[in-house]
């Protein structure tokens, strides 16, 4: 049986790789992330209650709505866990031993083959998709409300805007440059539904991408992609982000060598979790703020 | 095999040795970790036509006109809006000082039970409030729950936010 809910948050890492990776990014959205662990915690920090009856009152309530599978909670998690193993799958192979450690980019090089732009693209377009997903699925708005996701992006913090920023800067920048949206646009266009068929990511989650066919699920990724354009642009410009300036970031916790840059888009897809652990926080949170209330 | 024993060599006697004091290391631990605090709600709401909602619970969105209008510095923003639940942040200069909510009793009867012994009111509605940042009343079978986020939401605001529902409106919502 899959994990529970107090389980998958209770066994959140305190440290590693998605870890570090993401404190680097607290330049890109100050504050805004700390890394909330273990069940009761998260439901003292999220509600400020601190009796223990109270919190046992709410934990059993959030287990109950988690295991309600009408309630879109499992899919939102199965998302946020799919598109990150599918990411990664190449290299995960490699690193299954590894589990729990700290790797180091330069002892992990034989293991690790660049992504083509193209592949590196659909990646950021099929993941943009499924936080969209994610989010209708975790809030119960329609499964295809672009524009109601368009308009909570707005309104992200915590958490979730980490997980934005991260998106941004490790499956846009990093892999792709400052031209990340542009190519990522005109990657998308020129894929055929067949060749989106065949991207690892795209396959993982597909099950849950609005548009009934492959041909349908392009054209939702494409009117997504095209949608949150805009949003991305203004994140990286008003935030003054490059390559380089998260680069340097990044190299401050983890050892990278920006001379193979090709390789640490690739080495981020196999270390680094960042859908799971954010998306699982999301979904703690969530679950929370709806069973205290309705207690 | 009758002599099996007596031939066990020394580095064999030492490594049965070791694997006994592995066993009961792990069978100690085992039993010295607590019972899990939320196992039986995992057992219980796992079981067979288990549900954690209702099945004929009001849909979240008919809920959201109830909700206080925003306005005088204060934003709303809806968050969630499910089966038998709405809610939506009260923000003040950008910052969530509150959730307001409104959830449909009769996925969790106990949440309705709780104000039979209520002898405090808001609006006429009977009101209860829980813990350090909970204040609610009950509306028919609606339940709608004010919960602070700024330290500073005091108890007195909470009430004053559960009266800018339309709680009439919504003692007259029938699904």
């Amino acid at each position: 049986m899959s994990k529970t809910i107090y389980e998958l948050v209770d066994e959140l890492p305190t440290d590693g790789m998605t870890v570090k990776a993401l404190n680097a990014l607290d330049f890109v959205v100050p504050g805004q992330w700390q890394n909330l662990t273990g069940f009761t915690n998260t439901i003292s920090a999220v509600t400020g209650e601190t009796d223990d009856a109270m919190i046992q009152a709410i934990g059993e309530r959030a287990v109950y709505l988690y295991n309600d599978s009408s309630q879109g909670y499992q899919r939102a998690m199965w998302l946020y866990n799919t598109v990150d193993s599918a990411a990664g799958a190449l290299g995960a192979a490699a690193l299954a031993n590894k589990i729990g450690q700290d790797i180091s980019f330069l002892g992990f090089l034989g293991n690790l083959t660049p992504k083509p732009e193209k592949a590196q693209s659909l990646d950021l377009a099929v993941k943009l998709v499924v936080e969209l997903v994610a989010f209708c699925q975790i809030n119960g708005i329609p499964g295809d409300s672009i524009g109601d996701f368009l308009a909570a992006l707005g309104d992200y913090g915590g958490e979730s805007l980490m997980r934005m920023a991260a998106l941004v800067c490790y499956d846009g920048l990093i892999p792709l440059g400052g031209g990340f949206i542009e190519k990522g646009m005109a990657s998308i266009t020129q894929t055929s539904p067949d060749e989106l068929q065949k991207n690892q990511t795209f396959k993982g989650v597909s099950d849950l991408i609005p548009g009934g066919n492959p041909a349908g699920q392009l054209g939702f990724i494409t009117q997504s992609f095209d949608s949150v354009k805009g949003w991305m642009g203004d994140f990286v410009s008003s935030r003054n982000l490059t390559q380089q300036s998260v680069l340097s970031h990044l190299s401050q916790v983890i050892q990278v060598s920006a001379d193979k840059l090709d390789y640490v888009g690739a080495f981020l897809d196999v270390s680094v979790k960042y859908y799971t652990h954010t998306g699982t926080q999301t979904l703690a949170r969530r679950l929370i703020e709806r069973a205290v209330a309705e207690l | 095999m009758r002599n099996s024993v007596p031939t066990f060599k020394h580095w064999q006697r030492s490594l049965l040795g070791l694997l006994l004091t592995v066993v009961l290391l792990i069978t100690g631990c085992q039993q010295a970790k607590a019972p899990d605090r939320f196992a039986q709600a995992q057992q219980d709401s796992t079981k067979r036509g288990v549900t954690a909602v209702a099945k004929d619970a009001t849909q979240g969105s008919q809920f959201n006109k109830y909700f206080p209008k925003p306005g005088a510095g204060y934003e709303r923003v809806y968050t969630q809006e499910k089966k038998g639940f709405s809610e939506a942040a009260l923000k003040k200069d950008g910052k969530e000082v509150a959730k307001l909510s409104i959830s449909d009793t009769s996925s969790l009867p106990a949440a309705a039970a709780k104000y039979e012994n209520s002898s405090q009111t808001i609006a006429g509605y009977p009101a209860i409030t829980m813990g350090k940042t909970q204040t609610s009343v009950l509306v028919g079978k609606y339940q709608v729950k004010v919960l602070g986020r700024d330290p500073n939401f005091s108890q007195a605001e909470r009430e004053q936010w559960i009266s800018k529902f339309d709680l009439k409106g919504l003692s007259k919502l029938k699904i």
